[in-house]
């Protein structure tokens, strides 16, 4: 990942996404009505800016990217785990509803994200019943606005709160 | 005359200025916490509306309105994450100045740029509402379209990188809002068969992906434990200098002018007044570099401009009943709760109640500078509290405040697939305001791209034939195609200044 020109990099994913794009575009349907660019223009003309300024920056950024290290390989393993514990998180919250699943969050989030310093459990256990509690049912209850309750309990017959 | 003294006593009711202060210190707490707005306040109380007494109801409405954009500048300047997309370009230089230790300025140019956002506003919107809604008759779908170009362009024009990316970035924003049913024909477009795609993305999610969860991954992959440290210089009292309002006079005014414009513009709204401003505010400057390392007129520029964006949406809703925002759209439904009509008339036909949404609007905002001026020495406590807990509580509300944007789980996993996309561009050097501005604008620019063809029967020249439209286009380019030329220029002088 070092000596990575990240600017060719990017010019390569947004071309291969500007010919997603116009592959994809061409799929829609054209129904046009009177007079008016239709539903494709606007997607084909994303995919033309795309197209040019992926290769204009390749042209004139690409020669200068001196291909510096965006992060260490201990740092690409922490953003992987971060981003592994928020697709869990985001599970946890389908599965068994927003109200566990802030608690449980919390407390792997903390422990994650406190590297080498030592924290109370009490402390982190507490805030994450309190802030997971405070959340769930201040969204709920006071705003009315519903949060998930979990498919998994709606599959085994359990009514949450 | 007489109905402003008559709006100034009903406000200072107990009942009704208690409510006053109340519902702006709530909006003002939801518009600090990324995800929520004080939009949400004004749904929550609309239904409460019902049972109460219009003037009472309409002092709650747009208190709220102004606590929520007028708060929203807080989790901008201390942790980096828009409170909403009206703070969006507070976040360059007022977190930037957080890590430099001065969080203390920083919130009071949030405070002070707030409050001179909303008076000026306001104060112009009591005094021009009637020829202002004129003016914005005179503009068409041509007009608008060249309109949201232009704001675009300026934006990118305050790219710190490189302008190619700068416009892959713009263009990449458009793409995302072409997502969903198209509007006009109805035809579903990237959605691949899945029903949550129907609507379109939700700009909230977007935010949460590319600011919150973008912010705590990569400061963590970065090896970031501790929050910045807090100086204590700026924290009691205004925590400003006389200077500090007049060596950014410019800024102020200029930038009042913009939110107040943009605000007025129906569709359009502090979202993406404070973008514009900012960038207007860095091409001004004598010192465009120090822009994105916590200078001050950038705070500034982005406040100023959000807030008076609030009296500029007041103008067309009350004058013309067109809501300048999403949140005037609330607005609106309150008035038709209450049976008055907004529009041409209205001002004639219920002088006092006009008054009173104006006035209301002004003493809100003198309410919440005070009210945050005066717990401002309590905000820092928030950098405080250790990195791990704080990153950790963002990450789960983040998540939280998308499902309770759509309420759909498919928004959380979505915002997860952008914070990987805000880190992405993190890595390839892509500026994310970009993106942003381009993904809120891009729907109503191809609607206004297609209705300006439509009704000029299929001509295309339209857009260059009418005046205004060509003087926003032409600035547009320019604001695109300028500053690499005088870079350029400026390179080439160097090097035969060198030799």
């Amino acid at each position: 990942m070092n000596k990575l020109n990240r600017t060719y990099v990017m010019g390569i994913v947004f071309l291969l996404l500007s010919a997603f794009v116009v592959w994809q575009t061409g799929m829609v349907p054209e129904r046009l009505v009177s007079n008016e660019p239709g539903p494709r223009f606007f997607p084909y003309m994303s995919a033309a800016g795309m197209t040019v300024f992926a290769i204009l920056s390749m042209i004139f950024d690409g020669p200068k990217d001196k291909g510096n290290q965006y992060l260490d390989k201990a740092g690409w393993k922490r953003l992987i785990l971060i981003l592994v514990e928020g697709l869990l998180f985001c599970v946890m919250m389908q599965y068994i509803g927003f109200w566990f699943a802030a608690m449980i969050g919390i407390v792997m989030f903390v422990l994650t994200l406190k590297g080498d310093k030592k924290v109370n459990m009490v402390t982190v256990i507490v805030l994450a019943v309190v802030l997971g509690s405070v959340c769930y049912f201040g969204f709920t209850r006071g705003f009315h606005i519903p949060l998930p309750s979990g498919s998994l309990w709606k599959a085994l017959g359990i009514k949450m709160l | 005359m007489a109905a402003y003294l008559t709006a100034f006593a009903e406000i200072f009711e107990p009942l009704n200025f208690l409510m006053m202060i109340v519902c702006v210190v709530v909006g003002g707490i939801l518009g600090a916490i990324p995800g929520l707005s004080g939009g949400l306040g004004i749904t929550l109380i609309l239904p409460l509306t019902f049972a109460l007494d219009t003037n009472l109801s309409f002092i709650m409405l747009v208190a709220m309105y102004v606590g929520g954009v007028s708060g929203s500048f807080i989790a901008a300047v201390l942790l980096g994450i828009p409170g909403s997309a009206a703070s969006i370009g507070t976040c360059y230089d007022g977190y930037p100045m957080t890590k430099k230790g001065k969080a203390g300025k920083a919130l009071s140019i949030g405070i002070f740029g707030s409050l001179i956002g909303n008076l000026g506003g306001g104060i112009v919107a009591i005094a021009c509402t009637k020829y202002i809604a004129d003016l914005a008759l005179l503009l068409g779908p041509w007009e608008y379209f060249s309109l949201c170009l232009m704001a675009i362009t300026m934006v990118i024009g305050l790219s710190n990188g490189s302008i190619y990316k700068g416009l892959l970035a713009a263009f990449f924003g458009f793409f995302l809002s072409t997502i969903g049913a198209d509007m006009v024909t109805n035809q579903l477009r990237f959605t691949f068969g899945n029903t949550n795609l129907y609507g379109g993305i939700n700009v909230v999610v977007l935010l949460m992906g590319t600011f919150a969860v973008q912010q705590v991954a990569t400061s963590y992959a970065k090896g970031q434990t501790d929050m910045p440290p807090v100086d204590a210089e700026g924290l009691s009292g205004f925590g400003l200098k006389a200077k500090d309002f007049t060596d950014n006079m410019q800024t102020i005014v200029v930038s009042l002018l913009i939110g107040l414009f943009i605000g007025f513009l129906p569709g359009m709204g502090s979202g993406i007044s404070n973008l514009i401003a900012y960038g207007q505010a860095k091409n001004m400057s004598k010192h465009p570099e120090l822009f994105g390392t916590g200078y001050d007129p950038g705070i500034w520029a982005t406040e100023v401009s959000n807030n008076a964006g609030v009296g500029g949406a007041l103008i067309p809703m009350i004058s013309l009943g067109i809501p300048g925002d999403a949140t005037t759209v609330l607005l609106l439904s309150g008035m038709t709760i209450h049976g008055l009509q907004a529009g041409p008339m209205f001002i004639k036909t219920n002088p006092d109640m006009a008054a009173l949404i104006l006035l209301t609007l002004l003493i809100s905002a003198i309410a919440i500078a005070l009210i945050e001026l005066g717990t401002k020495k309590w905000f820092p406590l928030l950098l405080k509290t250790p990195f791990h807990y704080l990153f950790g509580a963002i990450l789960v509300i983040s998540f939280m405040g998308a499902f309770s944007s759509t309420t759909s789980m498919f928004s959380v996993y979505l915002v997860l697939g952008f914070g990987v996309l805000g880190i992405m561009m993190d890595y390839f050097k892509m500026p994310a305001t970009p993106l942003m501005l381009s993904f809120i604008l891009g729907s109503k620019i191809e609607s206004y791209f297609r209705m300006g063809v439509s009704y000029a029967k299929g001509d295309y020249t339209s857009f260059i034939t009418r005046p205004i439209s060509l003087i926003f286009l032409v600035i547009a380019i320019g604001s695109v195609v300028v500053p690499p030329v005088m870079k350029a220029l400026k390179n080439k002088k160097a090097a035969k200044a060198a030799q």
